[in-house]
């Protein structure tokens, strides 16, 4: 997983503020598709998908932290947005946190296990306390990436 | 009896308990289960230790057992909680009763083979050393830090409480045979039985439900409804043995009806009764040490370890697994059952009957089962945390708050005061109150920080170090110690990996449009709960797991028999 391919610094939104889980969600689905998406990626078909996948469950993966996704069609490859809250949302997170770093992945339709692949690394990586302490710290959207690409540069070593 | 030798008698009895209580310090650092401490220092004690007291009293060591027994199946019907019977009462029951009479049955076969023991004799030591012990089981698992899965743990728990009950009444069926030298195919004995078990039930019941009723409607001094219940146990007790049933099977359901009412009265009980419970424990084993004489022992130690080995690795092994056939448990699950067959203060009680009734070789049965205890406690008991690792039968373990009150405030569900310390690495750190788990009815209290208690404002940021004070339920404890202990310590717990939810509900067409999961034997309507239970059986529990390509599968969380929700983690196909 290449961070730089995955998330330039237009999608990084820090200390945002925002009410709730639905509103959470609408505001990262308009976040994700600039700049230069697709043009049949909008932002309420991105809505509709990331609602569709919280009905079977929630993808808080606890310590306040949650990773939206779906498939999409019309897209050739992986595409992630990053919110920070200024204040968590409640997310039906198992440990009952609320939600305050969002990591949200669209994956193109038709390439299976390179999607659950992308997901499984990109969850790893954000169950490290050290790097969610970080993140939270951090001062700039290419902070943030810095952070990001720095971690996955470690965990892909421990897993290679 | 003077005044002198009563004072002697309280300072003998006030020093060993003391000091056995104190030698109990030495067993939490050792692992030796906590009952061989009472016994060896009753046996040191005792007329071959350097105590010299000789002791031999068999009249008042069966009353002060009988006594013991009465409050320690109380206490254990007390403690079982119901709503795990869902899963566990069937095997429980078949173990309890159809279990102990083949173990019994097998035992003393191999009493004839192995010793040359007249059948019935035989028989009798298999009855006798027939039921496993519940409360050495669970102070050896809480003290071992483990925790069993909800399929293990509970079965072995309800098998333990209610399998004394059989092995006193088959005792004591097998001691009237041999005294009045009568076939057990005696009518009167199949009566005998009846008698016992129905009258015990029935009895059971009804005074549990009066008691329960009574308890409801009684407002009396908080330190005195444990009292009230222990003697109300003793009461019932001794009345339905006087009517000729089971007075042990009626105190254990007598602690069932009251322990799972849950109201103000039995809030507090719970705590004082683990005390008197455990007190009733030591006391008996201390007598127990003191009668016994252990140079006697060496009479038939060979016989006795033969016993030992043979009921821990042939007759409960095939006992078990044959009662458990039917209901699917793991092969591992049945071995750990088997393996945790753990004898306590039961068989020396029963041990006792035969020298009470005057029966020809009381004294070799009782040192016998004596011997069967001490190596079942020495084996099974300094292993029952180890084997639990090793055959995965284990859940991960629940944090403690630091401290956590009970609170009398009439709310449902009722609230305790809890408070958590802030570790290194937390996630709490750094964030404020608004970042807490979030319960409905969760209250800040304060931050104790530089010995002073502070209110939790807004801008108030956790610190490593920081004692949390809140008013939550239950529920919300878990949640709160996660949020506050180290995090980077959590993770490196092997199973710990965070997961996506997906909800019992969904159905797997749903699923797969979201990942290519490959689901063998799976039909697209089919729920996710309704999946797992055809994939891993009905008795689901949580922390089980299905390994499908490429991710695991992992129930969370279950409500009346259905998965509610379940972890998703993916492993990369590198893997």
């Amino acid at each position: 997983m290449i961070i730089d391919a995955l998330i330039p610094p237009q999608r990084v939104r820090l200390d945002a503020e925002c009410t709730s889980k639905k509103r959470l969600l609408e505001s990262i689905s308009q976040l994700i598709i600039e700049p230069d998406a697709p043009s049949q990626l909008d932002s309420t078909r991105v809505f509709e998908t990331l609602i569709a996948r919280e009905k079977l469950g929630s993808t808080a993966i606890g310590r306040g932290i949650a990773i939206p996704h779906g498939r999409v069609e019309g897209l050739s490859r992986p595409r992630g947005a990053f919110v920070r809250l200024k204040q968590g949302v409640d997310f039906d997170a198992l440990d009952h946190q609320p939600v305050d770093l969002v990591f949200a992945l669209l994956v193109p339709e038709g390439a299976d296990s390179e999607h659950l692949n992308t997901l499984a690394q990109l969850a790893r990586l954000l169950s490290q306390p050290s790097l969610c302490a970080s993140l939270r710290e951090a001062p700039t959207p290419e902070a943030v990436l810095a952070l990001l690409a720095v971690n996955v540069a470690a965990v892909g070593s421990v897993t290679a | 009896m003077d005044i002198a030798s009563i004072n002697h008698i309280l300072l003998v009895g006030g020093f060993l308990l003391f000091a056995s209580i104190l030698a109990t310090a030495l067993s939490a650092r050792t692992g030796l289960p906590l009952l061989l401490v009472f016994l060896v220092v009753g046996m040191l004690a005792g007329e071959d230790g350097p105590g010299g007291i000789v002791f031999d009293n068999v009249a008042a060591a069966y009353l002060i057992g009988q006594l013991a027994l009465a409050i320690i199946l109380l206490d254990g019907g007390l403690r079982t909680d119901m709503r795990s019977f869902r899963v566990s009462l069937r095997p429980a029951l078949t173990l309890a009763t159809l279990g102990v009479a083949l173990s019994a049955g097998i035992l003393g076969a191999l009493a004839v083979a192995i010793a040359g023991f007249d059948w019935k004799y035989g028989l009798l030591i298999g009855a006798i050393v027939g039921s496993t012990d519940a409360a050495a089981v669970f102070a050896l698992l809480r003290h071992g830090g483990v925790r069993l899965n909800d399929r293990v743990g509970p079965t072995l728990e309800v098998e333990s409480g209610i399998n004394d009950p059989m092995a006193i009444v088959l005792t004591l069926l097998l001691i009237e045979a041999i005294r009045l030298d009568r076939s057990l195919l005696d009518p009167a004995f199949a009566l005998f039985f009846v008698e016992q078990f129905g009258i015990g039930a029935l009895g059971g019941v009804l005074l549990g439900l009066l008691l329960r009723k009574l308890l409801e409607h009684l407002s009396l001094n908080e330190g005195l409804y444990a009292p009230l219940i222990a003697a109300g146990g003793l009461l019932a007790f001794a009345l339905i043995t006087q009517l000729g049933g089971s007075g042990f099977l009626a105190v254990y359901l007598i602690g069932l009806l009251i322990g799972n009412a849950r109201n103000t009265a039995t809030f507090h009980v719970l705590r004082v009764m683990d005390g008197l419970a455990w007190l009733a424990q030591a006391g008996m084993f201390l007598i127990l040490g003191l009668l016994i004489t252990p140079s006697e022992l060496l009479d038939s130690l060979g016989i006795a370890l033969a016993l030992a080995f043979a009921l821990m690795f042939i007759a409960r092994p095939l006992a078990v697994t044959l009662c458990l056939l039917p209901f699917r448990f793991r092969p591992r699950e049945t071995l750990y059952i088997a393996w945790v067959g753990l004898r306590g203060a039961v068989p020396i009680v029963l041990a006792l009957f035969p020298l009470m009734f005057g029966l020809p070789h009381a004294q070799t049965l009782f040192q016998i089962a004596f011997v069967v205890v001490i190596v079942s406690l020495l084996l099974q008991g300094s292993t029952v945390a180890l084997a639990a690792r090793r055959l995965g039968v284990v859940l991960p373990p629940v944090a403690e708050p630091l401290r956590r009150t009970d609170l009398p405030l009439p709310v449902e569900p009722p609230l305790s005061f809890m408070q958590f310390k802030v570790e290194e690495n937390a996630t709490a750190r750094g964030l404020s109150a608004a970042s807490l788990p979030r319960f409905d009815n969760l209250q800040t209290i304060g931050v104790v920080r530089e010995r002073q208690l502070r209110p939790i404002g807004e801008d108030c940021r956790f610190k490593a170090g920081d004692v949390v004070c809140v008013l939550a339920e239950e529920a919300a404890a878990p949640a709160l110690v996660a949020f506050f202990s180290d995090a980077q310590a959590q993770t490196q717990s092997a199973d710990d990996t965070l997961c996506f939810m997906l909800d019992g509900r969904a159905r797997l067409a749903d699923i797969r449009a979201f990942y290519a999961l490959d689901l063998p034997d799976a039909e697209e309507q089919m729920s996710l709960s309704a999946y797992l239970r055809l994939r891993l059986g009905e008795r689901l529990v949580t922390g089980d797991t299905l390994e499908i390509a490429g991710a695991l599968l992992r129930v969370l969380e279950m409500h009346e028999g259905h998965v509610t929700r379940v972890g998703l983690s993916l492993t990369d196909g590198a893997r």
